[in-house]
């Protein structure tokens, strides 16, 4: 009886990694993907940063971030302005993510670890970044649905992309009365800025 | 008997598996609650917050105009003399966080800090060689703050400190005991040479800053509210700090719904 035990918990556990690897080897050929675009020094900037923008929108669970990132603000908006925001985070996400990316693009990494969190049903892939003087570790959250994975959320240094820009437009929606159309300009503004950082 | 294993085995197997079953658990249903629940982002306590505010923009000229071009400059040093620098400084550290450690019960982390700052001090000529990280010593931070945490003190609320930046009461008084209890510091100060604390508060934090250029100007140029993305980025930090437990265990996990257009 005790070998079967083992067997139990030993199946499980090929069974966890597994599917942990799964989401690693995709996440490796995604990020390279990412990689090669900002690298690609023949592309003008901003040919770059559409074809890093359409591998995160493809790979990222952007509307559902969205959501989660506009708090209460979004239970009392119209169907258009929940649409405008959504596309508007979603240019968001991707420059921010971009920005960070261009940042190591010259530097090696290696995604070193990867395991299932059977409770949150979430694979952690974590990514190691060297430099000549050290590593700094980014941590991937992904999430597999309808047979693909896609990624929730983005820790760099034990500081979360999602909890960080919820925390940052709560306080901006603060100051706009939770109004999600009144916020929609401030982040058109704001994509415009970030966008002209990045493409020139 | 052993057909009946058999076919239990194989259903508890079939039953538990998530692989084998893998579709029907990654099937992601939205929810309005997956965003309306979760509170983190009111649980900083800021009510001195517009003071706060003026004090963060003057930091942030104060590190554009000087600690970031500082950071670059030294960024172009040649590695050995960046890792000398970073090595040396953080050696110093490693007396306080010893102490630290000892405090809030971590006796083992405690004996490794020790054999660190012997190792490194010694073979590893003043600091300069972290030769300790070669035989399995690593380097583990621990502050008062930390400490003061641990006992169970709370944050109090936010604060941004001129120059020294993001922190809230309990580390602010943590803090204060770092630069009172530095043996570091009362050494300099007793041979006269109250000049080197400055300086090397001074050469710590464009060690640090050096470290997190393409992050923090990520963060800057793509915040809507640049003060509250850092005011959050700092908890969850030292939050993370505090429990000495990694990333991913620790910071609540948004419950993201996956959604196709």
């Amino acid at each position: 009886m005790h070998r079967i035990k083992i067997l139990f918990v030993f199946l499980i556990f090929i069974s966890l990694n597994a599917k942990a690897n799964e989401a690693k080897n995709w996440l490796n050929k995604e990020i390279d993907i990412i990689i090669s675009a900002i690298q690609n020094n023949d592309l003008p900037n901003e040919n770059k940063f559409l074809m890093v923008e359409n591998t995160i929108n493809n790979n990222f669970a952007g509307t559902g971030i969205a959501k989660f990132v506009a708090g209460k603000s979004w239970n009392g908006s119209s169907k258009e302005v929940k649409k405008e925001y959504i596309k508007l985070f979603k240019r968001h996400l991707a420059l921010s993510i971009s920005s960070m990316m261009q940042g190591y693009s010259d530097q090696e990494y290696q995604l070193t670890n990867s395991s299932y969190d059977e409770k949150n049903k979430v694979t952690l892939v974590d990514m190691e970044i060297f430099s000549d003087t050290g590593s700094i570790q980014v941590t991937w959250r992904v999430k597999k649905s309808k047979d693909r994975f896609f990624v929730i959320d983005l820790l760099v240094a034990d500081i979360s992309l999602v909890v960080t820009k919820r925390s940052e437009f709560n306080s901006m929606l603060k100051s706009v009365d939770y109004n999600l159309s009144e916020f929609n300009k401030k982040l058109l503004s704001q994509n415009e800025s970030s966008y002209q950082k990045i493409t020139n | 008997m052993n057909k009946l294993i058999h076919i239990i085995l194989t259903f508890l197997i079939l039953a538990l598996s998530p692989s084998i079953f893998g579709a029907a658990s990654d099937e992601v249903k939205t929810s309005s609650a997956d965003f309306e629940t979760t509170t983190f982002e009111d649980e900083i306590y800021d009510p001195l917050e517009g003071i706060n505010r003026a004090i963060f923009s003057f930091n942030n000229v104060a590190d554009r105009i000087v600690l970031e071009p500082v950071a670059k400059g030294y960024k172009r040093l040649p590695s050995p003399i960046q890792s000398g620098v970073g090595n040396f400084i953080n050696n110093l550290k490693l007396p306080l966080a010893a102490l630290n450690q000892l405090l809030q019960g971590q006796g083992k982390n405690a004996a490794e800090s020790s054999g660190r700052f012997l190792v490194n001090s010694t073979v590893g000529v003043l600091g300069l060689i972290d030769v300790a990280d070669n035989i399995g010593l690593d380097q583990k931070e621990e502050d008062f703050g930390q400490t003061l945490a641990t006992w169970g003190i709370g944050d109090g609320f936010y604060i941004v400190l001129p120059l020294f930046g993001p922190s809230n009461v309990r580390d602010t008084t943590g803090m204060v005991m770092t630069m009172m209890t530095d043996p570091v510091n009362a050494y300099a100060a007793s041979q006269g040479q109250a000049w080197a604390i400055p300086v090397k508060t001074a050469a710590n934090a464009i060690d640090q800053r050096s470290q997190i250029i393409d992050e923090v100007n990520a963060l800057r140029d793509n915040s809507v509210d640049y003060y509250a993305a850092v005011r959050s980025s700092y908890y969850q930090n030292r939050k993370a700090a505090i429990m000495n437990t990694d990333d991913d265990v620790l910071t609540p996990l948004p419950l993201i719904s996956i959604e196709f257009e």
